[in-house]
């Protein structure tokens, strides 16, 4: 028997390597990407309609959107609309995977506003030039939502605000007076505090909520009710700005109604709704969508115009969800009718023939919306009237910025230390010097 | 033809043989060297060719836009975070605490059940099942465990010690990570440790206790120095596998509260899909592979040091 040297084996060894790179090397793709897509091809909203089948993606599922979809099949009876459904969590990786494939599948999807600007930069979405026309339909903040580089990205089908709700048996437990519904008369933050403080040592189980804890949709009023920025500045909103004065003062009261108590820790987003539909909670901040799930349940609620904060201007968290158009679609003009079926036809015929009410973009189909059952006992009125004061008037967009996911990831993080009890000063610098770090690609 | 020239010719021939033997010889180590050399160049060192290209480069999330190269950039961007300073200093903090605890507490409890321990299988048995249990299954169960309201805080306010905060406190999340990921380790690690002592000859204590030998310099002068194969490769292995951990950061505290559990391993994974930062994503794993290859070369110097000593 003869046994190989060393470097007879080490021989062997790199001859099996090489043969391995060579099959490596088939299976290895083209990592260059393509050209950046986006550039405008030349289409209209035709007047008459082509004969075509779009692909939609949505969070939607199947039964909230076939009504919507057989309106629209019936309308345009030449164009059939294909419905993929996928998880909130999964539609930006799913999006980013079929856009790029180039193979315009999907026509047209659901598309996160704070999220847009990023989208647009990544050539992911088609220039909307042909819709500019109707900006007018919409109200101004949620058309706004779609801009990025003076340019129209995306189409808004649906808005948002945030109301106060109140449970009227806890508070007169508590021996507290219910909230004022004017809108020139609100609560300050401070009050909201010391009176969820109140009722919860009056037996409520938990003084006051937040719908979405430690989420910059709901928490950005609080600091630019103080005169502070949307949390980023310069070029391109590429500049953290989160560490003013203003900002410090909002996460100092946020730490302290959970220092205090008024407020409970290790409560999560989902967990929120549950808890106030089952009386546990004296005062919620919330969003609309908590009204249709209030008229089923026991609880005797009532509802309040957002606090503010002492000689601050009133502002609330707004933006929803908007159409966007596939740069690579193969049928562009179809999806033009459809997206302008979804959110300008008759008000917005996704508001108008979606079984569940959603606030609306349009100040048409806020009249379609309001009309939905639900607003017409006393405190569904004030809720109304609210609504339809705040999204015309004290709404304010997440901030626009093609870094808004890291922004979104690194904020949340930071209002979660704070909630358990890190000093905010220092909790929002290294916040923004991690956010520097992570904006550093796109400088 | 002369006798000398016979032989050479005779020579030559055999040498002919020979050598074409051992080309034969050289195909078929080729053929059955191939499979494992094929799973080392796609699962090791393409990742890892991957990684260092990619981290030379910087790109906008998503796949549309082209990378431009940008040198060391990444790098020089990550060190000048004081955010990422602190995770690399955390993760050799981590390391240096939890690998040599481990260790130590697995020879400890291998040498003591190798004793004649009455049912010493059966407590053996015990400290071996955290490991065929999944990772992400212990991690949860701890979770719960470790929950401010949970069982271990119910115990502790029973016997007086009182609630602790655990995985909600930056003081105690990294210490609780230990404690998971030790669980799971210590058995582990006690498995190799314990065949290494049973293959040690019996006739060496039995000599040592002629001689008279305390328990504690038997321990020393026979176990240690006839343990030491096993204890360098369980050093090496353990070392690896604390400082890729990952599953229980992931599951349990998403690397806070305050960043207190943001060891670099899941920062990496954090960076490339948290928030589609791929290159830098890709430097952190350069940086934590150097980091890792320097501490196991130290260990193979420590190893190959004593060899010479022998």
């Amino acid at each position: 028997m003869i046994n190989l040297s060393r470097r007879e084996f080490g021989l062997a060894l790199l001859a099996s390597a090489a043969a391995s790179t060579v099959g490596l090397s088939g299976c290895s793709k083209d990592g260059g990407a393509g050209q950046a897509a986006g550039q405008s091809n030349t289409w209209t909203i035709p007047t008459k309609d082509p004969t075509a089948t779009i692909k939609l993606l949505s969070i939607e599922d199947k039964d909230a959107m076939q009504p919507v979809l057989d309106a629209f099949e019936k309308a345009h009876p030449t164009i059939k609309v294909q419905l993929q459904t996928v998880p909130f969590n999964s539609l930006n990786s799913t999006v980013d995977a079929h856009v790029t494939s180039k193979t315009g599948d999907p026509d047209v999807y659901w598309a996160d506003q704070p999220r847009i600007a990023a989208l647009a930069s990544r050539g992911e979405l088609e220039n909307l030039a042909p819709f500019e026309k109707y900006k007018s339909d919409f109200d101004a903040a949620t058309y706004t939502a779609g801009i990025y580089q003076d340019k129209l990205w995306a189409l808004p089908i649906a808005n948002s605000t945030q109301l106060l709700y109140y449970n009227v048996d806890l508070l007169h437990k508590a021996k507290l007076k219910a909230p004022s519904p004017s809108v020139d008369h609100r609560l300050t933050w401070e009050q909201l505090a010391a009176d969820a403080l109140q009722a919860k040592k009056a037996g409520a189980q938990n003084g006051m909520t937040f719908g979405q804890f430690d989420r910059y949709y709901q928490l950005e009023c609080l600091p630019v009710q103080l005169g502070g920025s949307v949390g980023a500045s310069g070029k391109d909103n590429l500049t953290p700005d989160f560490t003013s004065e203003p900002w410090i003062k909002a996460m100092q009261w946020y730490g302290s109604i959970f220092k205090s108590g008024a407020a409970p820790r290790g409560m999560t987003a989902d967990q929120t709704d549950p808890a106030f539909l089952a009386g546990k909670v004296a005062y919620t901040v919330e969003g609309p969508w908590l009204l249709p799930s209030l008229q089923t349940s026991k609880v005797h609620w009532g509802v309040a115009p957002q606090p503010v904060f002492p000689g601050a201007k009133p502002v609330t968290a707004m933006g929803s969800w908007s159409l966007g158009m596939n740069p690579f679609s193969k049928n562009k003009e179809a999806t033009a009718i459809f997206m302008k079926f979804m959110s300008i036809d008759d008000g917005s015929g996704y508001i108008k023939y979606r079984a569940a009410p959603e606030l609306p973009a349009t100040p048409a189909g806020k009249k379609i919306y309001f009309s939905k059952p639900g607003f017409d006992t006393p405190a569904g009125k004030n809720a109304q009237q609210i609504i339809d004061y705040e999204t015309t008037h004290t709404g304010v967009a997440r901030v626009k910025t093609i870094g808004y996911i890291e922004f979104e990831t690194i904020m949340n993080q930071a209002f979660s230390d704070i909630r358990n009890g890190a000093d905010p000063k220092k909790t929002l610098d290294t916040a923004s010097q991690k956010l520097t770090t992570q904006w550093a690609k796109y400088k | 033809m002369t006798t000398a020239s016979r032989l050479g010719s005779g020579l030559k021939a055999r040498r002919h043989h020979r050598n074409r033997a051992r080309r034969r010889q050289l195909f078929w180590t080729v053929i059955f060297l191939a499979p494992a050399v094929v799973a080392l160049a796609v699962l090791r060192i393409a990742p890892t060719a991957q990684a260092i290209f990619s981290s030379l480069y910087k790109a906008f999330p998503g796949g549309l836009v082209p990378a431009t190269f940008h040198g060391l950039g990444n790098y020089q961007t990550l060190f000048a975070d004081p955010a990422f300073v602190h995770t690399v200093l955390l993760t050799l903090i981590f390391n240096l605490i939890i690998n040599p605890v481990q260790i130590l507490l697995a020879l400890l409890v291998s040498v003591l059940l190798i004793q004649r321990v009455a049912l010493a299988g059966v407590w053996r048995t015990f400290i071996f099942i955290p490991v065929t249990i999944p990772i992400v299954g212990s991690a949860v169960a701890w979770g719960a465990a470790l929950n401010p309201q949970g069982p271990v805080n119910a115990i502790l306010s029973a016997v007086g010690i009182g609630n602790q905060p655990f995985f909600t406190s930056p003081r105690q999340a990294l210490a609780s990570i230990m404690i998971v990921a030790s669980w799971i380790g210590i058995g582990y690690w006690m498995l190799f440790l314990t065949s290494g002592l049973q293959a040690i000859p019996t006739e060496l204590y039995e000599a040592a206790r002629i001689d008279q030998a305390g328990p504690i310099s038997t321990f020393f002068q026979i176990t240690i120095p006839l343990l030491r194969r096993q204890l360098l490769f369980v050093l090496v292995a353990d070392t690896v596998a604390n400082f890729v951990l990952f599953v229980p950061v992931q599951l349990l505290t998403n690397g806070g509260p305050q960043s207190s559990t943001n060891l670099l391993m899941f920062d990496a994974y954090q960076q490339t899909y948290g928030y589609g930062s791929r290159n830098l994503g890709a430097a952190e794993v350069v940086i934590l592979t150097v980091i890792m290859l320097v501490f196991v070369i130290l260990q193979f110097r420590l190893l190959r040091e004593e060899e010479v000593t022998e």
